[in-house]
């Protein structure tokens, strides 16, 4: 009763003996102990991490999770073409636009069906939206696992500009289902564009001019996450990071340039990439990036055609199957996609980014301080929903 | 860049490939040359593992098809290497010493599908709970509605 760290929520299980040069030195250096990081923990997410210590040092890590699985590559197989977007949405909801893409692709692809161009530039718009709403989110959340919560307040306030913008579109802030195999849902009407503009001018004039002097040259933010969980170019792509983490190593892989999709073969815009490969350079990855998104949204804005903005997608498609990839916010998404010539689709398997970066972190949180797991999680840019699908 | 690993798998394995999409090559081989040939990939450039994908078409008597996507992230190119497994034996040797990513994919696979990826050092429930093993979700024969909480109007 008197032990304050079992008070304080936490349970430590003794895990083995380990012999320090014959001296005594008290419980915590004497054992191996086992570390509940999460269910609970304000920034782990629905998530668990079991993180075995060696007095301040991490031993080994193992991730715990399912904790928010809801089996939508079954659910998937249950709907029809068009319906099946509401599930494919929830693989994370915070960027649906990305997700909603890559499975409209993939059936169009083996459909045959070709979109209209206009089509392709509002899912531009949106999938760069979605991205830039994602991005804020973890910009906010990477500091706030330091112990700052300011930065978080700031970013959600430009995110609602964007929900705004995409309410006016679709009638839904966050799961909008609106791109569907075809084109996309609704007709993007002078009023969701002008909400768009004043979401890119707060953006571009108000928050980043701000945030970029208070919150990315800041010297304690750099003391404390330059040199940590340290990823060379070559362990990047044997480790099998994906997104921001991949190009903060170094690695140029960035699907809307590879294998250009929708709009983006038209447009002009740079992938951003980074040396160090430390958790600074991740999270300098996704502001940079933030600042690519705004342009590009500028740019499909000023190109968008004029015309239909869908087609008729068949009810039945034939047998086929595709495999197509999408960057989205958190890395590249593969859908492989498998029609029997059915309504619905037979098989939909999506190659989440997060999932990914998941497992390639116990091998990076090797022999670090226990204080910096979270600012090594929280730099991988992860999403709960993403990983357990 | 596919041409020419079209033609050395061809020259190497006896392999034919064709392509699968723009970008993406399409390899189907037998169970026990499939280490060789993701090996003779991985020193290729093809270094860059994507996903283990499995596809259950037991209703239409073919049985289980497990696919690789590896990528070359500096020539950006797939390729996509397919095993077909009878129903009655679904085991396949492992590749996740050749591409460490690619065991909690084998891992996921096993779970949902219960293909066994022989050689694998950790084949035990990671999304599902533990109570749910063996229940293979992701098959087409596993029914929903067995499995369905009753609800409390029908009690």
């Amino acid at each position: 009763m008197g032990n304050s760290i079992s008070m304080a929520g936490y349970t430590f299980v003794v895990e083995e003996k380990k012999e320090i040069s014959g001296e005594d030195l008290g419980l915590l250096q004497e054992k191996l102990l086992q570390l509940n990081w999460g269910v609970q923990h304000p920034a782990s997410g629905p998530m668990r991490l079991k993180v075995w210590v060696d007095g301040d040092e991490v031993v080994k890590v193992d991730p715990d999770i399912g904790y928010v699985l809801r089996l939508l590559e079954k659910l998937v197989e249950y709907r029809t073409w068009i319906n099946a977007i509401v599930n494919v949405e929830r693989a994370c909801f915070i960027d649906n636009f990305g997700t909603m893409t890559g499975y409209s692709i993939a059936a169009e692809k083996i459909a045959g069906v070709k979109v209209p161009k206009k089509a392709d530039y509002v899912r531009t718009i949106l999938c760069e939206g979605g991205r830039i709403v994602s991005h804020l989110i973890g910009l906010g959340s990477f500091i706030g696992v330091l112990g700052v919560h300011t930065p978080m307040q700031w970013a959600l306030i430009a995110r609602e500009k964007f929900l705004d913008a995409f309410e006016v579109y679709s009638g839904q802030r966050i799961a909008t289902a609106s791109i569907i195999p075809g084109g996309v849902r609704y007709e993007p009407t002078g009023k969701f564009i002008e909400k768009m503009v004043t979401a890119v001018d707060f953006l571009e004039k108000e928050f980043i001019p701000r945030y970029g002097e208070v919150f990315i040259d800041n010297p304690t933010l750099k003391l404390r996450s330059r040199g940590i969980g340290v990823v060379s170019r070559e362990k990047a792509i044997d480790l099998g990071l994906a997104g921001p983490a991949l190009r903060a190593s170094g690695v140029a892989s960035d699907m809307r340039k590879d294998y250009p999709y929708a709009a983006y073969g038209e447009l002009d815009f740079r992938v951003v990439t980074k040396e160090e490969g430390d958790a600074y350079a991740r999270y300098l990855v996704i502001w940079e990036e933030l600042i690519e998104s705004a342009k590009i949204i500028r740019q499909a804005i000023e190109g968008l055609p004029e015309g239909e903005w869908r087609t008729k997608f068949p009810v039945k498609v034939p047998p086929g199957e595709a495999y197509v990839n999408v960057e989205w916010a958190r890395g590249c998404f593969g859908f492989h996609l498998v029609s029997d010539g059915g309504t619905g689709p037979y098989r939909l398997k999506m190659r989440a980014p997060s999932f990914a970066n998941l497992w390639a972190m116990p091998e990076m949180m090797k022999n670090v301080k226990l204080a910096d797991v979270p600012v090594i999680f929280a730099s991988l840019y992860m999403c709960h929903g993403d990983i357990d699908r | 860049m596919l041409e020419e690993i079209k033609e050395k798998l061809k020259a190497e394995f006896g392999l034919d490939s064709e392509g699968y999409d723009t970008n993406m090559l399409l390899v189907v081989c037998e169970k026990n040359r499939l280490r060789d040939v993701v090996k003779f990939l991985k020193s290729n450039g093809f270094n860059y593992p994507h996903t283990v994908s499995v596809v259950d078409y037991t209703p239409k008597g073919e049985g289980f098809q497990v696919n690789y996507i590896l990528e070359n992230v500096l020539d950006k190119k797939f390729v996509m290497v397919r095993v077909n497994l009878p129903e009655d034996d679904l085991t396949v040797p492992t590749v996740s010493d050749i591409f460490p990513p690619l065991q909690p994919h084998e891992r996921e696979a096993w779970e949902m599908f219960g293909v066994e990826f022989i050689g694998n050092p950790r084949l035990e429930v990671m999304i599902l709970p533990e109570w749910a093993e063996g229940w293979f979700p992701l098959r087409k024969s596993y029914d929903f509605k067995k499995h369905r909480k009753p609800s409390k109007e029908k009690k």
